[in-house]
C-alpha cells in the first residue's frame, strides 16, 4: 500500500513509474531466467535476449521519463541541493541513470552475442556475460525499490552535534500536519537548535534543515534532531516525496 | 528505517515480485504459442517455473504484509473500502492464476509423455493445447485483477 494521502496531480506519474518499474522487473527476470536455463538451446537464448529488447527497455524509458515528471511534479527540482541530498533519492538516480547506462551495455553486449549465434560462430557465450549484467540489474533494482519504499535516511537523521552542547541550546517545537510546518520559533539565536517535531498529522512526515534530516515520524509520533546553526536564513522541508512542494516548507532565521 | 517501513518496503518488494512475475508469465505465454516440439516445451517449461515460483511467494506475501501494514498504521484499515476492493480483487486474481496453471500444466504433461514414447517432433496437439483459450483467459483475468489492484493502491478511492 502506498501513503494514503498523496498531495493532488502525483498519482498518475507513480502509476507509470510503478508500471514501467515492474515492467523492467518482469522483463529481467524473464531474460536472466531464460538465459541461465538455456542449457544451449538456441530458441531461449534469444528469448532472453527479446525479453531485455523487446519488454525491459521500453519498461526502462516509461519508468525513467514518468520517474522525471514526478520529480518535477514533487518540486524536488525547486529545493536548494544540500535538501535534495536524501540517501533514497539519490539510490534512486544512481539506480536509474547509471542503471540505464549499464542496461545499454547489456543489450550491445547481448546483440553481438545473438548475431554470433545466429551466424554459428559462438555457443553463446556473450549472452551468458548478458545474463550476468541482468543479474547485477535486477539486484539494482531490488535495492531501489527498497530505497524508494523504506527511504532511509543513514547519516543525515543522526544528530549533527554532541549530547553535551545541548545545555546551552535554544528548542523549537516543530508541529507537523497535512502539508504545513508550524514551528514555535521561526527566528534563533545562531548556535545548538533543539527541533522537536511533533507529528500531529494523518500520515508520516519529517523535517529536513541545513543538509540534516530527522528520523521518519508516524502520525502521533514525535522525534528530536539537533543541530548547529551558524547566522543565516535556512530552508527548512519535509523530504517527503511531494510534501514540500505542497507546503511544508519555510524560512528559520539564526541570528 | 522504522519496522513499520520496513514492512511497507517489503509490501511493495512483494507487489513489485508479483506484478514482474505476471509480466514474466505473459513473455512465457507468447513464446509458448510457437513451441511446437516436446523438447521446446520442456525448456520453456523451466523457464515459467521461475516465474511461477516468484508469484507462489509474492501472491500470499504481498496481503499478509498489506495487511498487517493496515493494522500498523492508524491512518490506514482493512476494513476501509478500498482496502476490502484490493483483498477481493487480490482473491479473484489468486483463483484465476491457479486455474490458469492447471491449464498451462496440461501441454508439459503431454511433452512428458511425448518424449517417453520418443516423439521429438512437431505435433499439433501439444500446439493446441499452449493456445488453450481457457487458460489465456484466466491469466488475462489475473493480470487486469492485479492491475486493477495497483490503481486502487495509488489512487486510493473513498480515503
Amino acid at each position: 500500500m502506498f501513503a494514503a494521502i498523496r498531495p493532488a496531480g502525483q498519482d498518475f506519474p507513480l502509476l507509470l513509474h510503478l508500471v514501467g518499474a515492474t515492467v523492467v522487473f518482469g522483463g529481467l527476470l524473464a531474460s536472466i531466467a531464460s538465459l541461465a536455463l538455456a542449457r544451449g538451446e538456441a530458441r531461449l537464448l534469444r528469448l532472453g535476449y527479446y525479453s531485455l529488447l523487446f519488454v525491459a527497455l521500453p519498461g526502462m524509458a516509461l519508468m525513467w521519463g514518468a520517474g522525471e515528471w514526478l520529480y518535477h511534479k514533487q518540486g524536488w527540482n525547486k529545493l536548494p541541493s544540500d535538501l535534495k541530498n536524501v540517501d533514497w533519492l539519490t539510490i534512486g538516480f544512481i539506480v536509474g541513470d547509471y542503471g540505464g547506462l549499464f542496461f545499454i551495455a547489456a543489450l550491445i553486449v547481448g546483440g553481438v552475442g545473438i548475431r554470433r549465434l545466429k551466424n554459428g560462430t559462438s555457443d553463446g557465450g556473450l549472452l551468458k556475460v548478458t545474463m550476468v549484467m541482468a543479474l547485477v540489474l535486477a539486484i539494482g533494482y531490488i535495492v531501489a525499490v527498497w530505497a524508494m519504499t523504506g527511504k532511509p535516511t543513514g547519516s543525515s537523521s543522526a544528530p549533527a552535534v554532541a549530547a553535551s552542547n545541548t545545555a546551552t541550546s535554544t528548542a523549537v517545537t516543530v508541529d507537523a500536519t497535512e502539508f504545513r510546518f508550524t514551528l514555535s520559533k521561526t527566528q534563533v539565536p545562531h548556535g545548538t537548535v533543539v527541533f522537536t517535531l511533533v507529528n500531529q498529522g494523518k500520515i508520516s512526515h519529517d523535517f529536513s534543515i541545513n543538509g540534516e534530516t530527522s528520523a521518519l515520524v508516524a502520525a502521533g509520533k514525535s522525534t528530536t534532531l539537533t543541530i548547529s546553526l551558524a547566522a543565516g536564513k535556512y530552508l527548512y522541508v519535509c523530504t517527503v516525496p511531494g510534501h514540500a512542494n505542497a507546503g511544508m516548507q519555510g524560512t528559520l532565521t539564526a541570528t | 528505517m522504522s519496522f513499520e517501513n520496513w514492512i511497507f518496503a517489503l509490501h511493495l518488494l512483494m507487489a513489485a515480485s508479483l506484478v514482474g512475475g505476471l509480466v514474466m508469465s505473459w513473455i512465457i505465454l507468447v513464446a509458448q504459442r510457437s513451441a511446437d516440439t516436446a523438447e521446446a516445451t520442456l525448456g520453456l517449461h523451466r523457464v515459467a517455473l521461475v516465474a511461477t515460483s516468484v508469484v507462489a511467494v509474492a501472491l500470499p506475501g504481498v496481503i499478509a504484509l498489506g495487511i498487517w501494514l493496515a493494522i500498523l498504521r492508524p491512518e490506514l484499515r482493512p476494513w476501509h473500502g478500498w482496502a476490502i476492493a484490493a483483498i477481493v480483487l487480490w482473491a479473484i486474481a489468486a483463483a484465476a492464476l491457479l486455474r490458469s496453471t492447471v491449464e498451462y500444466a496440461k501441454p508439459v504433461k503431454k511433452a512428458r509423455a511425448l518424449i517417453a514414447s520418443g516423439d521429438t517432433g512437431p505435433n499439433s496437439e501439444l500446439i493446441a493445447l499452449h493456445r488453450t483459450a481457457t487458460g489465456l483467459m484466466f491469466r488475462a483475468i489475473a493480470s487486469v485483477a492485479v492491475v486493477l489492484i495497483v490503481i486502487d493502491m495509488i489512487y486510493k478511492p473513498g480515503a
